[in-house]
């Protein structure tokens, strides 16, 4: 270390000034956000580039997820992943709230608000697990698969009701006689897995798994490094340091699943 | 003191601030919130009712995803504090990504996506035996 690394302000990676004036691992938790957000990006263009492809077998997303806790069989399409988009929304708040703690050097704060947003982070993969629960348990009715072709039943648009005398394809209604000719064939489907869904086209159901599954990956790893951070704060380790910077650092990664979440939503269910 | 850290901290002390300014900071962080919270009730209010009034398709699309970039510029720039680095690091972070977006949108539209679009129902024959897709494109050649 030479003389001037001891200047507040001007010192850097032991040569000239950082032109950035930000820390190494800020500035690469943003490089890895980068990489991270290409990632997301290829599947949610793969995921459009498939659904324009077979529009016309793509199900319906208000027909699909429609569900919400303890209210059984009332059809309420977006209510539950909006609630699940104000809870991700919710616990980014707490989140930046810790950060500006840690600007602070406050340590009660900043262990308030990250022990809420861990709660929050919980609160969001239960809710994606129950998601999951729903879709690959599938609707009372089901659907007939004949000949590896999934024909769903005709749901009536006002009471939302599924007709189990009428089959539909791509959704144009099959005759009375073809539907009961394949109902009598074929074989009672129910939900989804990465093979059949239910609800329509099987690209469907593999991108919903993989998409939403890739995000609740990335929050559940949120979760457990910001359960790490919250120990080292609890310890004392920043205050011995003398920034919360790490609070910084995971809070970003932790704004960048929100910000994931945010296109998912309308990508997947919105559209 | 961690051995892994630079013994005189000096850009990660930085962006630390008094108690006079975290007030008004704070203040601000809230603000975003309400508008993040707003923005997700019209998106969910809209698409609720969209299915019942005939509300063109087109339109439904260039409102969501207008919304969700305003709210990621909301999440990025106030949440994530970009707006508050150099102007250089803002640079380096958003330019490649949107490099890479419009390149991306720019295959799936006018490169290989528009390919399969139109000559979609010629490679379905081949692959399958399900009965042709029914969407926005007509049938291309033979039916």
């Amino acid at each position: 270390m030479s003389g001037h690394a001891t200047d507040a302000n001007i010192a850097g990676w032991d040569g000239a000034t950082s032109p950035l004036r930000a820390s190494y691992g800020k500035l690469f938790m943003w490089f890895f956000l980068i990489s991270d957000a290409l990632t997301f990006s290829g599947f949610l263009c793969s995921y459009g580039f498939f659904r324009h492809r077979f529009s016309g077998e793509w199900p319906i997303p208000s027909e699909v997820f429609h569900h919400f806790p303890f209210l059984e069989g009332v059809h309420l399409p977006l209510m539950y992943v909006g609630l699940m988009t104000f809870i991700l929304i919710m616990s980014s708040v707490t989140m930046v709230l810790a950060v500006e703690a840690g600007h602070r050097k406050r340590r009660k704060p900043v262990l308030i608000w990250m022990f809420l947003t861990i709660i929050g982070g919980f609160m969001f993969v239960g809710s994606q697990a129950w998601e999951w629960a729903n879709f690959i348990k599938g609707s009372h009715e089901g659907a007939v698969l004949y000949d590896n072709v999934m024909y769903t039943y005709a749901i009536d648009p006002v009471t939302h009701h599924a007709n189990t005398k009428i089959l539909t394809f791509a959704h144009e209604p099959l005759s009375a006689a073809k539907s009961a000719e394949i109902i009598a064939k074929g074989e009672k489907f129910y939900g989804a897995n990465l093979r059949h869904n239910e609800y329509g086209h099987t690209a469907f159901a593999d991108y919903f798994f993989f998409i939403t599954g890739f995000h609740g990956f990335h929050v559940f790893s949120g979760v457990c490094i910001n359960i790490v951070i919250f120990i080292m704060a609890l310890q004392g380790v920043m205050e011995r340091r003398g920034h919360y910077e790490m609070v910084e650092k995971v809070g970003l990664y932790w704004h960048f699943v929100d910000l994931v979440w945010v296109f998912v939503f309308t990508f997947f269910y919105l559209l | 003191m961690s051995e892994f850290h630079d013994p005189f901290p000096n850009y990660e002390v930085l962006a630390q601030h008094d108690e006079t300014y975290g007030k008004t900071a704070r203040k601000k962080l809230w603000f975003v919130f309400w508008i993040l919270l707003a923005v997700t009730i019209v998106e969910v209010v809209v698409g609720l009712i969209a299915p019942s009034y005939g509300i063109p398709t087109w339109f439904l699309k260039i409102f969501f995803i207008g919304f969700t970039i305003v709210k990621a510029f909301y999440i990025v720039y106030k949440f994530m504090h970009l707006g508050h680095e150099e102007r250089w690091t803002k640079w380096m972070i958003i330019a490649p990504f949107v490099g890479f977006i419009l390149y991306f949108i720019f295959m799936l539209t006018i490169g290989e996506g528009n390919y399969a679009k139109t000559r979609r129902f010629d490679i379905y024959d081949q692959q399958t035996n399900l009965p042709a897709p029914t969407g926005n494109a007509e049938p291309h050649g033979k039916k």
